[in-house]
């Protein structure tokens, strides 16, 4: 129910065309990169899915490292703007499922951004690797694990949002952690595994036990943002 | 004079000088830090000091700088649109194009701010690094103001180009998700011959032609300006002008 209601205030604050824009435009970036100097890449040996993602998983994943911090700046906008969130503290509530709602949303949003990225690699892929076309299977793998590193982002960037009425603090603390994560990903250590600079790991590069052991760890700060989430709400409620 | 006085009251407390001051603490400190990989740099000729100073203000360049001015522009705006700001301030009997323009010297001064903290910072690093690593790491301020002076001034067309996206598009995360996206491909655009025609690479631009005086094979070390500054130039007038006409048209209705 808590689904419907947040997907149903968002209608027309451009939430969705903006996932769907940007994720467009993401999937734009193996598709104009490969049909400018296809022969950089068709020469390459190996499979067809790590040459494309190699040449562009880091700007597609830092489009949609952005794509989430606006998207979960404008969910929480929509209740600060207008004294809305002090009438959803007067629903019979928790108000951890408001978090929760407007969680699941966002998710849903970037499931679906990833899938239209998904479907120009796989294009890409069948276009200009005829011959080594990319299998489905490698596909869902490959992008269901940036999948998974995506989410502790999601949820520490909708903690952040949850915090701040103002939606340029919001955004600046969205925008300064893209940019340290950004700094951090070049480099192999623990600090990879951090949000924001875990997803511009991808799972070719690494071997498979490190790959459960960066998902555990998603999970793990997963459990600590929501914890985080229910001691801020706890704090709150004490000053309003 | 007194319009930008009164931005400038309206913007206390908003905090932002935090978000402008924290990168710049993020980006010198750990690169002071890290300051031994600039040893490693030989093979393209560049000496390590004028790699740390470069390496550094590559981040900030392509992203930091930009995506604070998109911050900006959010809170210049947003500053308004709560509580029915732009119907107080429009009844006013000022004219709104300076009402506009007020605005965006105001981000010019944030910038400002920013630049000086990077600079700051980057001295602070580069103490710090010459501490850690036994060597001077330290550049003369006139090459360090001229650095920081050519970024500066590439990104006023981009910043034109945000405030115009602010003010004409009323939801602001579609303005900022816009500005946001452009910054993404600005390397890739630097890459190709049309890189004059996009406003968001130009920063970058200058810390590359740096950057070239220093390793000669890496990147050009003259800057085009040809096609450049007519078109930045273009970029920055017809943005403004069209910022101003339509500065508050979508909020009263």
């Amino acid at each position: 129910m808590i689904l419907s209601l947040e997907q149903k205030k968002l209608r027309r604050t451009g939430y969705l065309p903006i996932f769907l824009a940007g994720g467009a435009l993401a999937a734009l970036m193996p598709l104009v990169n490969t049909a400018v100097r296809p022969e950089t890449f068709t020469g390459l040996s190996g499979n067809s899915f790590p040459i494309l993602m190699d040449a562009n998983w880091g700007m597609m994943a830092q489009l949609t490292i952005l794509l989430i911090v606006c998207g979960c700046c404008l969910i929480y906008h929509t209740e600060y703007a207008d004294k809305g969130d002090l009438k959803m503290n007067t629903l019979p509530i928790r108000q951890f499922s408001l978090y929760c709602g407007k969680l699941g949303v966002t998710l849903l949003a970037v499931i679906l951004a990833l899938l239209i990225q998904s479907a120009a690699l796989a294009f890409a892929s069948f276009r200009w690797f005829p011959n080594r076309c990319v299998s489905l299977k490698e596909l869902v793998q490959g992008m269901g694990y940036e999948l998974v590193l995506l989410f502790p982002t999601l949820m520490l960037m909708l903690f952040a949002a949850s915090l701040c009425q103002n939606m340029w603090i919001s955004l600046g603390i969205g925008i300064i952690l893209t940019f340290a994560g950004s700094m951090i990903h070049g480099e192999h250590s623990l600090m990879t595994l951090l949000p924001f600079a875990a997803p511009y790991q991808m799972l070719h590069t690494i071997p498979p036990e490190k790959a459960a052991f960066c998902m555990t760890s998603c999970a793990a700060q997963a459990l600590v943002f929501g914890a985080m989430e229910t001691i801020y709400l706890r704090v709150r409620r004490n000053f309003i | 004079m007194n319009e930008l006085k009164i931005e400038l009251i309206k913007i206390r407390r908003s905090h932002i000088f935090w978000i402008l001051l924290i990168p710049a603490v993020m980006m010198w400190i750990p690169s002071a830090l890290n300051a031994d990989v600039n040893f490693r740099m030989n093979d393209v000729g560049i000496s390590p000091e004028h790699n740390f100073f470069i390496q550094g203000f590559m981040g900030m360049a392509w992203f930091m700088i930009p995506a604070a001015l998109i911050v900006c522009t959010v809170l210049l705006i947003q500053n308004e649109r709560t509580n029915r700001g732009f119907i107080k301030m429009l009844s006013l009997p000022v004219s709104a194009a300076r009402l506009c323009l007020a605005k965006f010297l105001v981000m010019a001064l944030l910038m400002t701010v920013q630049m000086l903290f990077t600079i700051l910072f980057y001295y602070a690093g580069a103490l710090l690094a010459s501490r850690l690593e036994d060597y001077d790491f330290v550049l003369g301020l006139p090459y360090v103001l001229h650095g920081a002076a050519m970024i500066y001034l590439a990104v006023i067309p981009m910043s034109a180009i945000f405030w115009m996206l602010a003010v004409l598009i009323r939801t602001p995360i579609f303005s900022a998700g816009i500005c946001l996206a452009s910054l993404v491909p600005s390397v890739l655009m630097l890459n190709t011959k049309l890189w004059a025609f996009y406003p968001m690479d130009y920063p970058f631009y200058m810390l590359m032609t740096e950057y070239g005086k220093q390793a000669a094979e890496v990147f050009s070390s003259e800057i085009k300006w040809m096609p450049m500054l007519p078109i930045g130039g273009a970029a920055a007038a017809g943005c403004l002008f069209i910022a101003c006409v339509r500065f508050g048209k979508k909020d009263i209705w």
